[in-house]
């Protein structure tokens, strides 16, 4: 009874929006829908902490290279979530990136994609959150970077240079799939906010669309429709497959964020909308970076054995030969990637050559897979590569370790072009690789009191100058 | 963070001293510290890599792996060295009726000997805890099963452990938490075997195992590498290793090649201080507020033993006389025969399925109850010596060792051996390691109870081998160790005949403690490392309080 009631005074609130959407859809739909929309738009990978945490109660660490930012709690919950927020206040947070109290979000809340969701998708998520998900009444740890990321207001400028705001319009010279996989692609499922690079300020370099960036730790790679550097080789339905199960023989493995986006929404999206996106990815522009000289999963089997010049070798009570890449990855890896880095029979372990992450000019999906390892649940099927940094229930390799396994995979199995050296996998450990905005901002205090001393000094400098004209 | 504090000459202080890094002190470390409190932990052994260990087992020779050497491929510190069979390195001198029965595998090793366990979880039934008052036979606990079961879930909870949720199957069923995974799936020959023998008043049940059975807390699913002895190489089953790094990343200290070899006590028999030796021969000093030696079941009452001092000149927390008596171990036999049928045997973790219907009745008061294991490893080994033996060669010879893999069975067979304050581990007055260390010499006798155990399960397993019309049906008739090492440091309510008492505390120094295998004082018929660590969580329970000034 209750729920009804709010059903229909949430059809007051919405009634006010589009009279016209309403009366097409009962209120049950619309919450159903906007489920699907949430889902479609992953709300859930960074509002619910997976360690545990309760549906959409936030709380989960965002590392950005300017410091941790922790989500906030999206349930209806008055106190601690989004339950006073008007239809127009939510609307104004996820497109603009605007809270209610004025002040502006952080563009780890992807508004420069959500942006461009339609009024139908924002009114049906609203519906949803207002009345399709639990309250979680428990308030989440407080976001502080450090000066001068701190002053949210400085996002008000950001904004203005990166934040395109604009109603997504479709091409009326492309098909509707094309459209639709367009607005999911950008708008609302936001596949350009990790795969698109990022500029010196963070903002989009929209002159290299889905051409692939860093996100932490983990390199999300570029998925143009180039054949050698994005994924002009797939097919359609290599593309679904893999946004359906994390996983295409032969191509590639989703791991870290990638993980997550197909365990908390690619999953469950219809397979028209997967399909709506593959051919859109197949039909963008394609981007193509001059230091890929072949698609990175066409590095195929070269026929080598690991155990060949290691069985023997040495005594079998030795201690300390588990030196250089091959004892390494005879040791650690080969157990289940096989001694030919084939992996096994039916793939279960995937093969190390005849895939992305090896074959990829950037190393860093290699390192992180080892750092971070692979965990990934999809239907019925938990997909886990233990990790083999701290913590590592298997062991916990040092960076030179993680490097010489990472050289003698990618030059036997991978990549052979692309080396890697321990500072690189220190960078990952520690979190992935430091932006110059966020390297320069132990100067930026300092700079800025210079700057106003220098300011004050030249108006000192301009008042005394005017007075001694003025006696003149 | 709070981290001990070392001094410029390696001496050093901190809350919790531990004395060996085997899974009861990595779990009491890592306890101590996610407390707040300084931990260092002593290790006699090397630190190793797990690579290190499973490429050593891939150059192991036949006759090792044949041998089941589980020891050999392990690195050894030259100065702590681990009991070693291939060659014998007569560490530990085996004396007395039963000397060939209590050859231990135990590591000296960062780790310690959870690095090559089989990863059994079992728990003690309720009645093992009461043999006096139920059987006339043994010893009571001072403490009930139902004291201990919530730190057996604790432990489970730990280790991680995969177990059956159908009440059916567990053994115990009293339990007041339903085992972290399911149940290791029943292989074929697990299933072929429990449908042959379960009519007949056997009842196979899976053995609860400190393996992954879905991904867990980051620990991947068991594959089925069937080489779990010696080494997982995948890291699916529970090592003690995981605590030990777990309490480091936490703050605690791990010094390895550090060997206790003396005990400091003031005048109110507190501990004040141990003392190492280095891989150097250098002595240092340790000082803490509580103390706890979890060493092993031979090495802790070795070390109580060989640190004497004026106050306790008979050993440290030895005024019962009991320190190094009692030893036990679950002297087992094989039974090995090749059925009528294809059972496939070696699929999956080296264990899965294990008959326990003779593990408690009333004939506890005149023989030794058994469990039956069915030994899930590889057949390939044996059955390859003995088509070679059969003189065999080409098409022949792989035919034989085909059928003999897939035909084989062999039951590994537990039984239960009484505490005897005669059984008794002491220090060697010739012997001395490297250190200049006095060895341990052992006296060992099963005792009738025992070998009248043995013959009921003989008539058992002829019953079995009959079922399954089997062909080359043997029982070996020397008992084997099965490096459950218990009883050398026994708990107890009388000070006058025990060591610790239901904390594993020490009647003698209030600060001291003696987790582990030497505490148990009924052995039963299971595996000894789940109940070894329950005790751990619950000594440090105790070591917590009196840290807090509540005990």
């Amino acid at each position: 009874m209750k729920k009804i009631v709010s059903v229909a005074l949430l059809g007051l609130v919405l009634s006010g929006f589009s009279m016209l959407a309403m009366a097409q859809e009962s209120q049950l739909d619309l919450i159903a829908r906007g489920k699907l929309v949430a889902t479609a738009a992953d709300c859930q990978a960074c509002h619910t902490n997976p360690e545990g945490g309760r549906a959409f109660a936030g709380d989960y660490p965002i590392h950005s290279p300017m410091g941790t930012i922790y989500t906030t709690n999206i349930t209806p919950s008055k106190q601690f979530g989004i339950g006073n927020y008007t239809l127009q206040q939510f609307s104004r947070a996820v497109r603009e990136g605007v809270r209610p109290d004025g002040a502006n979000l952080y563009p780890a809340m992807p508004y420069t994609s959500y942006s461009h969701m339609s009024d139908e998708d924002i009114q049906a998520m609203y519906a949803y959150f207002q009345l399709g998900v639990k309250p979680v009444e428990q308030p989440t740890k407080q976001t502080a970077l450090p000066f001068p990321f701190n002053m949210r207001i400085a996002m008000a400028g950001w904004n203005m240079m990166y934040l395109d705001n604009s109603a997504f319009k479709p091409d009326p010279t492309r098909s509707d799939e094309w459209n639709r996989g367009a607005y999911l692609v950008n708008g609302a499922g936001h596949c350009d906010t990790c795969h698109t690079p990022r500029n010196l300020m963070m903002g989009s370099e929209t002159s290299k669309p889905l051409a692939g960036g860093m996100v932490g730790p983990w390199y999300a790679p570029n998925i143009s429709s180039d054949p050698v550097s994005g994924i002009g080789n797939w097919s359609q339905a290599q593309l679904v497959e893999y946004m359906k199960t994390g996983r295409t023989p032969g191509k590639n493995q989703a791991a870290g964020p990638m993980a997550e986006a197909v365990q908390n929404s690619l999953q469950y999206l219809p397979d028209s909308d997967l399909n709506a996106i593959a051919f859109y990815l197949k039909n963008a522009p394609a981007v193509r970076d001059p230091a890929d000289v072949q698609a990175a999963d066409s590095f195929g089997s070269r026929q080598v054995n690991v155990e060949e010049g290691l069985r023997g070798a040495h005594p079998s009570n030795a201690n300390h030969t588990i030196t250089g890449g091959a004892a390494l990855f005879s040791g650690y890896c080969a157990s289940c990637h096989q001694p030919d880095g084939g992996g096994s029979k039916n793939q279960a372990y995937p093969s190390l050559y005849n895939n992305t992450a090896t074959g990829l000019t950037n190393a860093s999906n290699l390192i992180s897979t080892m750092l971070y390892g692979v965990d990934r649940q999809v239907g019925n099927e938990h997909v886990l590569m233990p990790k083999f940094g701290e913590g590592s229930y298997v062991a916990q390799l040092t960076d030179q370790q993680i490097a010489d396994i990472s050289n003698y995979v990618l030059s036997n199995f991978g990549n052979p072009q692309v080396q890697v050296a321990p500072l690189d996998v220190a960078v990952l450990r520690a979190g992935g690789p430091v932006t110059l905005l966020a390297k320069l901002q132990p100067y930026m205090a300092p700079a800025m009191v210079i700057g106003i001393v220098v300011v004050l000094a030249l108006i000192f400098w301009l008042i005394r100058r005017r007075r001694t004209r003025h006696r003149q | 963070m709070k981290k001990p504090l070392f001094t410029a000459d390696g001496d050093v202080s901190a809350d919790v001293i531990v004395v060996g890094s085997g899974i009861v002190g990595g779990m009491i470390a890592d306890q101590m510290v996610s407390l707040g409190h300084s931990v260092l932990v002593l290790e006699a052994g090397l630190r190793i890599e797990r690579a290190q260990a499973v490429e050593n087992w891939r150059n192991m020779p036949f006759a090792n792996r044949a041998g089941s050497d589980f020891q050999g491929l392990y690195p050894q510190s030259e100065l702590a060295p681990a009991p070693l069979y291939f060659p014998k390195n007569n560490y530990v001198n085996l004396t007395g009726p039963s000397a060939s029965s209590f050859q231990q595998g135990y590591l000296r090793t960062v780790g310690g000997t959870t690095w090559h366990w089989a990863a059994s979880c079992w728990r003690h039934l309720p009645n093992d805890f009461k043999m006096k008052t139920l059987y006339g036979v043994g010893r009571d606990w001072p403490i009930s099963y139902e004291e201990l079961e919530p730190y057996y879930c604790r432990a489970e909870d730990e280790i991680g452990v995969a177990g059956p949720s159908d009440p059916e199957l567990q053994s115990p069923s009293e339990r007041s938490k339903p085992y972290p995974m399911e149940q290791v799936p029943y292989a074929y020959g697990d299933t072929r075997f429990a449908e042959v023998v379960n009519p007949h008043g056997f009842k196979s049940v899976p053995i609860p195992q400190g393996r992954s059975t879905r991904p867990w807390q980051g620990r991947p699913t068991c594959c089925g590498n069937n080489n779990c002895q010696p080494i997982c190489p995948i890291g699916a089953m529970y090592n003690g290793i995981a605590h030990v790094e777990r309490a480091e990343n936490k703050g605690a200290v791990v010094l390895a090649e550090s060997v206790v070899y003396k005990i400091d006590t003031d005048e109110n028999n507190r501990v004040t201080a141990v003392h190492w030796l280095d891989n150097k021969k250098q002595s240092h000093k340790a000082t803490g507020k509580v103390f706890a030696l979890a060493c092993n079941g031979i090495e802790t009452p070795r070390l109580l033993l060989m640190a004497a001092n004026e106050k306790n000149p008979t050993g440290i927390a030895n005024s019962s006389d009991h320190v190094g008596r009692n030893m036990m171990d679950h002297s087992g036999f094989h039974c090995t025969f090749i059925a009528s049928e294809p059972l496939w045997i070696g699929r999956g973790p080296a264990q899965s399925s294990c008959l326990v219907g003779p593990r408690d009745g009333e004939f506890r008061s005149q023989y030794s109850a058994n469990k039956m294991i069915v030994n899930n490893i590889s057949q390939v080994i044996p059955a390859t010596n003995k088509a070679l033996e059969m003189g065999l060669v080409g098409e022949e010879l792989d035919n034989e060792i085909r059928r003999r893999s897939i035909y084989g069975v062999d039951l590994s067979i537990s039984l239960e051996p009484l505490p005897d304050p005669n059984n008794r581990l002491t220090l060697s007055k010739t012997r001395k390691d490297p250190h200049g260390l006095p060895c341990p010499d052992i006296h060992y006798d099963v005792g009738d109870y025992v070998r009248e155990g043995a013959v009921a399960a003989h008539k058992q397993l002829e019953y079995i081998g009959k079922l399954f019309m089997a062909e080359d049906f043997n029982i070996t008739t020397n008992l084997n160790a099965n490096n459950h090492i218990m009883g050398g440091t026994i708990m107890g309510n009388d000070p006058a005949d025990s060591v610790v008492n239901g904390d594993c505390r020490t009647h003698d120094h209030e600060n001291l403690w003696l987790p582990g295998g030497g505490a148990i004082p009924s052995s039963s018929v299971v595996n000894s490392t789940l109940t070894m660590a329950a005790l751990a969580l619950k000594a440090a329970d105790d070591m917590a309080k009196s840290l807090a000034g509540q005990a």
